[in-house]
């Protein structure tokens, strides 16, 4: 812009040259031609002025020889002509002598002497007879020859007198005017070297200017030159933004690479990002750029909520096919003396760092996670991991085959999700347990993908691929916990134990084959197990409680899985829901540290499992208002449940009196997943309460039943 | 870690070349993870991949859907050599498609066809397979994944 700027200011300066170039020259033509004009017309006056200065003796020369022929009787009628010719001449001549610029007196004075010959000549030239007379005898002068005679001696006195100071008079005229003529000479003289050196020096300035501008024209295509090279090399695209969000005329080559376009001049930005960001991403965009030209925007600021600092964008890859990349936009203002006067926009494929910043967190996470791993696993009884790692390995599998059901409708896709929830969640729970947070976390964000499944219509197969990727992934890192407890097994047990240390690979296919559609799993103990958790959850959920368990020897073998779960759930639910926080215990009256029991006890017909904690008890009235929140239930139907009726809401699947997820609570899964599992093993399940003071449930379990499983 | 894009690269390959070639979309079913060995069906294109992924890729369809498939395409040659062709067709187009998503990250073979149901698939140890059942009309087809 600068440089735009100078060459308007020397073009300017080189045309104003040229134009004072043409008025001096116009000036001094008209000067000129007026001063010549003047010359010529002194010179033609200084040339009639000299030829009147012969006619004084040329009238004496003439009135003598008049006055001879006279004498000696000659014919004198040519001379008299001649000398009135003279005459009428001479009068003609002085009268149009120029004056201007003249001395008056000197063309007067020359007037009034030749006025003085008027009375002397007049008698001459006014004679018009025969001057002699003719006899035998011969000629003489007649009376008025003689007459005439004497006038013409007496004129030829008078102008032999006179003819001297009147050709000085005339001669003083012409030296006038030849002085006249001299000086307008010397003017135009002067006139004309002054204008050709005014003439030069303004060429000389006008080149000099000339120069310059070359020199400024040569310095701004350097500069063009030198900026094409940096847009040509620098490996951002920059371009600027205009006031109506359009892109200026020039942008760095790079811009063509990264947006596989060169049509950029005039494109709105818009349309820059448009089908290759979702529409709601170029909203914002749109907004962002929108705020840049606003005048109380603060750049810092702006620049911390950009949202287009690492954008991904979906792109031709060149081969006709699509890749995803990522590009980092960043803005600046380019401030001008009316504000903001366009934004330059810089942009960066951040692609490779963003691929590598993903990895080294994906291999920070592995870490981390492995740590944690062994950190739970160092906790944990090896045998107790290893045997929820067979349990783990069933429960996958049975996610596995709930994925293999054949699907085609919405109706079919959706008929897996609920089981596969209750899977998955009771993995976690045992996970949990044993703080194998790596594993519960992970399926964490797997029952995330079911959840969002759950909330999505119209569902196909393909939203199914990124369940059967991350189940795959789960897989993966079980193999890998599996390994890492054969070591420390191995350790353990020194050198020796070796050879015996090493786990059965987990692999889906490895759990033995389902009855009634789920695979026996591993058996763990129960006791410490529960224990492990309850420690757990106190310490995340900054709860006191003290677990007292009963009677967990005597849960038969077919019906460990099932207690394990159920109690897995109770217990979450107790420490999340209802052991109360001690200060809000203290207030209420009530030991500071709660207490939460699991009692297990074999009938005469079956077996009991109750589990009691001396929590805040349910409200029917907020567990209706949190279903009808939930959409479990409409408020018409919430108002026409009793207090049973509204108990038994939290077996329903997806009822949570939470609005947030945890990894322990708010899916509504793990009451719907205890309920289930009772109902499924032909037991039955009951829930009191006593708001503010206790819940318990109690479980009854067929005695049939437990053999059945066990085989 | 196979990536879902990578997984739906080959998905939509095979989805594409019914819609074009039979001018009625593939639906795919639920997918999961192979267990042991996969029940091939009557006719199985192969396309092998290496670089930056190793393994497989396989269609497998039945007879019955194929020959469906020929006569949507206005064939009425039902012969085994014109199914092993439109079976390595289906392959070839996974194949392209590939090769139009991954570039040079991805070497992929020529498709293979093998028919029977007990055909020798190149498999790796430790290699994950995903079977991603593909229903066209009534039938339903396989295709599976296998790379490392």
């Amino acid at each position: 812009m600068q440089f735009s700027g100078s060459d308007r200011n020397g073009r300017l300066l080189i045309a104003g040259a040229a134009a004072a170039i043409a008025a001096v020259m116009v000036l001094v033509l008209i000067a000129g031609f007026r001063l010549a004009t003047q010359i010529r017309a002194s010179v033609g006056a200084l040339q009639r002025t000299s030829s009147l200065q012969t006619y004084p003796a040329v009238i004496s020369q003439q009135l003598t020889a008049l006055r001879q022929r006279l004498g000696t009787l000659e014919y004198t009628g040519h001379v008299h002509r001649e000398l009135a010719r003279t005459v009428q001449n001479f009068n003609r001549r002085l009268s149009g002598v120029e004056r201007r610029n003249l001395d008056p007196a000197a063309v007067r004075h020359a007037e009034r002497l030749w006025q003085n010959y008027t009375p002397v000549l007049a008698p001459v030239l006014a004679f018009s007879g025969e001057p002699y007379d003719d006899t035998d005898t011969g000629s003489s002068l007649s009376a008025s020859g003689r007459k005439y005679y004497d006038e013409v001696r007496q004129a030829g006195i008078f102008a032999q007198g006179n003819a001297p100071v009147l050709h000085s008079e005339l001669a003083a005229v012409s030296a006038a005017l030849q002085a006249r003529t001299s000086a307008a000479a010397a003017r135009l003289r002067t006139l004309l070297l002054a204008g050709v050196l005014a003439v030069l020096l303004l060429a000389l300035a006008a080149a000099y200017l000339q120069l310059s501008r070359a020199r400024q024209q040569r310095a701004a295509r350097e500069a063009q030159d030198q900026t094409r090279d940096i847009l040509k090399t620098v490996r951002e695209g920059f371009f600027l933004l205009d006031a109506d969000y359009r892109i200026g005329a020039v942008w760095s080559e790079a811009l063509t690479h990264l947006f596989g376009r060169s049509d950029f001049k005039g494109l709105a930005f818009e349309e820059l990002l448009r089908d290759k960001v979702p529409a709601d991403t170029l909203a914002t965009a749109v907004k962002y750029i929108k705020l840049l030209w606003g005048e109380r925007a603060r750049e810092n600021l702006m620049k911390s909520i950009n949202p287009l600092g690492q954008l991904e964008v979906s792109m031709d890859n060149g081969r006709g096919g699509k890749e995803s990349r990522f590009l980092q936009f960043d803005f600046h203002r380019v401030m001008g003396p009316k504000g903001v006067k366009h934004v330059l926009c810089a942009v960066g494929d951040i692609t490779s760092s963003v691929l590598l910043a993903r990895e080294l967190q994906e291999a920070q996470e592995n870490a981390h996670s492995q740590l944690d791993m062994m950190i739970g696993m160092l906790h944990a009884d090896p045998l107790q991991v290893s045997a929820f790692l067979d349990s783990a390995a069933a429960g996958l599998k049975h996610v596995n085959t709930i994925m293999k059901e054949p699907a085609r409708t919405d109706g079919e896709f959706r008929k897996k999700l609920a089981g596969l929830s209750r899977e998955l969640h009771s993995i976690k729970g045992e996970a949990s347990a044993l703080s194998l947070m790596s594993v519960a976390e992970r399926v964490h964000h797997l029952e995330d993908m079911v959840a969002e499944l759950k909330a999505k219509s119209d569902l196909t197969g393909n939203d199914f691929l990124p369940v059967v990727l991350k189940l795959d992934e789960l897989l993966a890192h079980l193999r890998g916990v599996r390994e890492m407890t054969a070591r420390l097994v191995s350790l353990k047990e020194g050198p020796a134990g070796e050879g015996t240390a090493s786990l059965p690979q987990l692999r889906i296919g490895d759990a033995e084959a389902p009855q009634a559609g789920r695979p026996v799993r591993a058996t763990v103990d129960l006791g410490a197990l529960l224990e492990q958790l309850a420690g757990k959850l106190a310490s995340d959920h900054g709860k006191q409680f003290r677990l007292t368990l009963t009677g967990l020897g005597e849960v038969p073998a077919g019906y460990l899985d099932t207690v394990k779960d159920c109690a897995i759930q109770m217990l979450r639910n107790a420490a999340v829901h209802g052991i109360e926080a001690c200060e809000t215990r203290r207030t209420a009256a009530k030991p500071e540290i709660g207490e939460v029991r699991l009692e297990f006890r074999r009938l005469e017909a079956g077996y009991e499992f109750v589990f009691h904690d001396d929590g805040a008890g349910l409200s029917p009235e907020a567990l209706k208002e949190a279903a009808v929140r939930k959409n479990v239930i409409t408020a018409e139907e919430a108002a026409a449940l009793d207090n049973r009726a509204a108990l038994a809401l939290i077996f329903r699947p997806g009822f949570s009196t939470r609005d947030s997820i945890s990894m322990d609570a708010g899916r509504g899964t793990g009451m719907d997943l205890v309920a289930r599992a009772v109902y499924g093993l032909g037991g039955k399940i009951g829930v009191s309460t006593n708001p503010g003071r206790f819940t318990r449930f109690k479980i009854t379990l067929p005695a049939a039943g437990a053999a059945s499983a066990v085989a | 870690m196979l990536r879902e894009e990578e997984l739906k690269t080959f998905v939509d390959g095979t989805t594409r070349y019914f819609e074009v070639a039979a001018q009625q979309p593939a639906t795919i079913g639920s997918p999961y993870l192979l267990e042991g060995d996969l029940a091939v069906h009557d006719y199985t294109g192969v396309i092998s991949v290496s670089g930056k992924r190793e393994g497989v890729v396989y269609f497998t369809a039945p007879r019955a859907m194929l020959t469906v498939l020929l006569m949507k395409m206005q064939e009425s040659d039902f012969s085994h050599e014109n199914m092993r062709d439109l079976v390595g067709e289906v392959a070839n187009t996974i194949s392209g498609n590939a090769r139009k998503d991954f570039g040079h990250d991805f070497v992929i073979s020529v498709p293979s066809v093998l028919t029977g149901d007990k055909p020798e698939i190149p498999r790796k140890a430790g290699m994950r397979s995903f079977v991603i059942p593909i229903n066209w009309r009534s039938h339903s087809a396989k295709l599976v994944v296998s790379l490392t």
